[in-house]
């Protein structure tokens, strides 16, 4: 059998579907999917923020969020090795390198500060892409809606803004 | 080290969703669709922050819509539970501008970034630090950003406004799978990506 080496946004949504239903349902997890409480999990362990208030909220979810990203990175492993065949280590994507030049430096350092962003956002809102939109969206959650909103907004906003230059 | 994954171990097997082995198999079912779909790289989430490739939210609204009328009938028939997060306003709105941008400059989201890291791309590592950062930050100062986050307003969803909901969450997958077709296909190709 041929397995193409990449499935459409169509085929891509029917099956994220399947694992956002089987996520929550009883036979799953019984609980929505969620990736962006594990990254303050892992840094108060790391550097020992056990007794901040905070942490004590969100320890179980980031420890069910944690093992659930180390299963991604496994299948995304063996999806990138044998399926898409894009594994390879590389420091500037294509498109970024079109927009703004092949400095490695001036993509690690926007990396960074995208990085912080995302997170710091994440923890104000409670919840991320798989959090509020994957899986808040389906519960007609309000919470999810509004995140959805403004994060598409701003998203928008600024690729108009910051990408605009290397526009040819 | 040894110790986050001791303690990250008891504290999955002491919950009642999901064994370990479950919940490992979801995050790689998670990686594999993300990955196939390629919706994990810069090219597709930059990319859509440029408005020059839209298959992100068109799987994204296909999924959720699809997902919407399936999750209501297993809340229904009890073989699933809703579990919304609360609205707090100033946290939703002020989060949401921060994490949009964010996503662009960086072209990926939590989940996204460890299944591209698992691809190889060095980039992803420093944004992950970047993410580290943040997380220190918010918890070094969640006292303070309390105020800005906003009280809590309940775990409010737009379908407990109906007694019955059916016809509404109906209505709802359907609008969701409708603008999923109807966002023009664009979609950039590039061979190494």
């Amino acid at each position: 059998m041929n397995i193409p080496r990449k499935i459409s946004w169509w085929q891509g949504g029917i099956l994220m579907a399947g694992v956002i239903l089987f996520t929550f349902s009883i036979f799953g997890a019984d609980r929505p999917l969620g990736c962006s409480t594990a990254i303050p999990y892992i840094s108060s362990e790391l550097f020992g923020l056990e007794d901040y208030e905070y942490i004590d909220t969100i320890k179980e979810s980031g420890a069910w969020e944690l093992v659930m990203l180390s299963g991604t990175i496994v299948g995304g492993l063996f999806v990138s090795l044998f399926i898409t065949k894009s594994f390879g280590f590389k420091a500037v994507p294509s498109l970024w390198r079109e927009k703004k030049g092949p400095s490695v430096a001036k993509r690690f350092l926007w990396s960074f500060i995208g990085g912080f962003l995302i997170v710091l956002g994440a923890r104000m809102a409670g919840g991320c892409t798989s959090g509020h939109m994957l899986s808040g969206i389906p519960q007609t959650a309000v919470s999810g809606l509004v995140f959805g909103g403004f994060t598409m907004l701003a998203l928008c906003t600024l690729g108009y803004f910051f990408y605009r230059k290397g526009d040819k | 080290m040894f110790d986050l994954i001791g303690n990250t171990i008891d504290l999955v097997a002491n919950q009642d969703n999901g064994s370990l082995l479950m919940v490992f198999g979801i995050g790689i079912l998670f990686g594999v669709v993300i990955q196939w779909s390629r919706v994990d790289t810069f090219e597709k989430i930059g990319g859509f922050s440029m408005l020059k490739d839209f298959t992100l939210i068109k799987l994204v609204l296909m999924a959720t819509g699809i997902s919407a009328i399936g999750l209501y009938f297993m809340v229904d028939n009890e073989l699933a539970s809703y579990s919304a997060k609360p609205v707090v306003i100033g946290g939703l709105v002020i989060g949401g501008l921060l994490f949009g941008t964010g996503m662009a400059l960086f072209g990926k989201c939590p989940g996204t970034g460890s299944i591209s890291l698992a691809e190889g791309r060095v980039d992803v590592v420093v944004g992950i630090a970047g993410g580290l950062a943040g997380g220190i930050f918010y918890t070094l100062f969640f006292t303070d950003l309390k105020p800005i986050v906003g009280e809590n307003l309940g775990k409010l969803q737009i379908v407990d406004l109906f007694e019955d909901g059916t016809l509404f969450i109906l209505l709802f997958g359907a609008m969701l799978i409708g603008i999923s077709f109807l966002i023009p296909n664009r979609e950039l190709h590039y061979d190494k990506e």
